[in-house]
């Protein structure tokens, strides 16, 4: 081996262990300003029809002649797909107008608020699924052999849960304005949203100040753990194992990894932390049935990652009892208490529902780059 | 190739330091490695180690036969001041009072880093650590 093809691996390694930094997924506003409005008419030039976020290259022709090529952002391959859109919706030599904030940084992107394609003047590329249609009578809780409520899939057809009714978290009644992604619509609020101890308040209030944009679930392809995974656009799927007495959650965003509760009565024993030969991002859980509702203590997480949208801090200390609940065949109810006394004053709850996607798998989407 | 080896090279290092892991929870979490310039008693490098058990900072300085517990330790949010203070000995066995005052910056990368002055009865100098 030479030298120089000694310099060209180790230049491909670096770039391959760079990869997940220049992975595209993040908040909007991580990289976009909502306060630099931007219009832009062009014609497509390509249209790049790859996870984390899709991208429609555009020529712009500016008054002098010149002409740039500006990447309009959107949503990933999964939701537009569920929209109704295709790679070939657009195609290159279509005129588009577009409407949306700009990049921060200053490079010619634009986040695809509003993709209008002029021939026809249809809008395009707009994220219109809410998810299945909810039966107008519910429909009976499916049961196992041991009457509980299976929270996984009846049939063969499959199934998995999405559409959680909040992606956020705060603590209960605290009614804080945030988006999707967890972003305050007013940093000052942020002592509301759980009872912080000073240095945790202060750490959200640095990454909402950032806009997110320091979420290692997004720069570095951490794994959505703790609460996380029932916040994820793609959804979670329960796989129950009834023999082994233990229960699988596979994650659609992310990884695509796994989760694993115990349900066989063992306690919180043995390795409950995580370390850096066994990171457990979604720690070590156990549970037991109260009547219809399946209890699940977890402990042991590591501080690698953001257990929740948003950027609240959690340490090593991070202990979850999370209550899972299936009132009708279409509706999980998902209720967790947070208790972290290294980084909050008293424990605090939450929950929100999701709903059943029947007769599908989870979507495929990996956390990779796109911007190549 | 002197520069393709440069740039490989740099890729490398930049490829492994941010593919290690983060450390997302309390700040001063973690082993720092710095310097605190001219302390003609302990040498210009050192070591902290330090953690964070929910109610207080605890840690170590240095390491080894030579260690300094932290006693007194504290970091303000309003503005991320840090304050470390520790008490070891000279050669002599004459005790020596360190006090660590600095500023932590970069905090949202894992190598965050800690800039101020250290100050002792035997003398005084700037510090600066970064977080491994």
């Amino acid at each position: 081996m030479t030298a120089r093809s000694v310099a060209r691996w180790c230049l491909g390694l670096g770039a391959a262990l760079c990869a997940p930094l220049a992975a595209a997924h993040h908040a909007v506003a991580a990289k976009f300003d909502d306060a630099k409005r931007t219009q832009l008419t062009g014609i497509v030039t390509n249209v790049d029809w790859r996870n984390p976020h899709v991208h429609v290259f555009t020529n712009v022709t500016r008054a002098d002649g010149t002409v740039e090529n500006w990447a309009v952002e959107l949503e990933s391959t999964v939701l537009l797909k569920r929209s109704g859109w295709g790679a070939d919706t657009l195609r290159p030599g279509d005129a588009i107008l577009v409407d949306g904030p700009a990049a921060r940084d200053g490079s010619r992107q634009v986040w695809g608020e509003s993709v209008v394609a002029t021939a026809t003047n249809r809008q395009v590329y707009n994220v219109t699924d809410t998810g299945p249609t909810v039966p107008l009578a519910p429909r009976p809780t499916p049961r196992g052999a041991d009457g509980k409520p299976l929270l996984g899939s009846s049939d063969d057809a499959g199934g998995y849960w999405a559409y959680p009714t909040s992606t956020v978290m705060m603590q209960a009644g605290a009614n804080v304005q945030m988006n999707k992604d967890g972003l305050l619509a007013r940093v000052a609020d942020a002592p509301r949203v759980a009872p912080f101890q000073p240095w945790a308040l202060g750490l959200y209030r640095h990454r909402q100040e950032r806009h997110l944009a320091d979420d290692p679930g997004f720069l570095n392809c951490k794994n959505p753990g703790a609460v996380r995974q029932f916040q994820t656009p793609y959804g979670v799927q329960f796989v129950e194992d009834p023999a082994r007495d233990r229960i699988f959650v596979l994650i659609g965003g992310g990884n695509r990894n796994y989760r694993i509760i115990y349900s066989d009565g063992r306690e919180q024993t043995g390795q409950v932390q995580g370390d850096d030969d066994n990171p457990l991002y979604y720690g070590r859980a156990v549970s037991h049935w109260e009547g219809d509702t399946l209890v699940v203590r977890t402990t042991g997480f590591n501080e690698d990652f953001w257990f929740t949208n948003g950027g609240l801090p959690h340490t090593d200390q991070l202990s979850l009892v999370e209550r899972f609940s299936r009132p009708d065949y279409d509706t999980l109810r998902y209720e967790v208490t947070v208790d972290d006394p290294g980084a909050y004053t008293a424990p605090w709850s939450t929950g929100w529902e999701l709903k059943w996607v029947g007769g599908e798998e989870l979507p495929v989407y990996f956390c990779q780059d796109n911007r190549s | 190739m002197k520069r393709l080896m440069t740039t490989a090279v740099a890729m490398l290092a930049l490829g492994v330091l941010l593919s290690s892991g983060a450390q997302e929870g309390h700040p001063l979490k973690g082993s720092w490695l710095g310097e605190w310039e001219g302390n003609s008693v302990h040498g210009d490098n050192i070591l902290l180690i330090l953690d964070w058990d929910g109610k207080a900072i605890t840690g170590m300085i240095n390491p080894g036969t030579d260690n300094m517990p932290l006693g007194r330790a504290s970091l303000e949010p309003n503005g991320w001041v840090v304050r470390l203070e520790a008490e070891g000995k000279d050669k002599d066995g004459s005790a020596v009072r360190y006090v660590i005052e600095g500023k932590l910056e970069n905090l949202e990368l894992p190598n965050r880093s800690i800039n101020g002055t250290w100050s002792s009865n035997k003398g005084r100098g700037t510090f600066t650590a970064s977080r491994q």
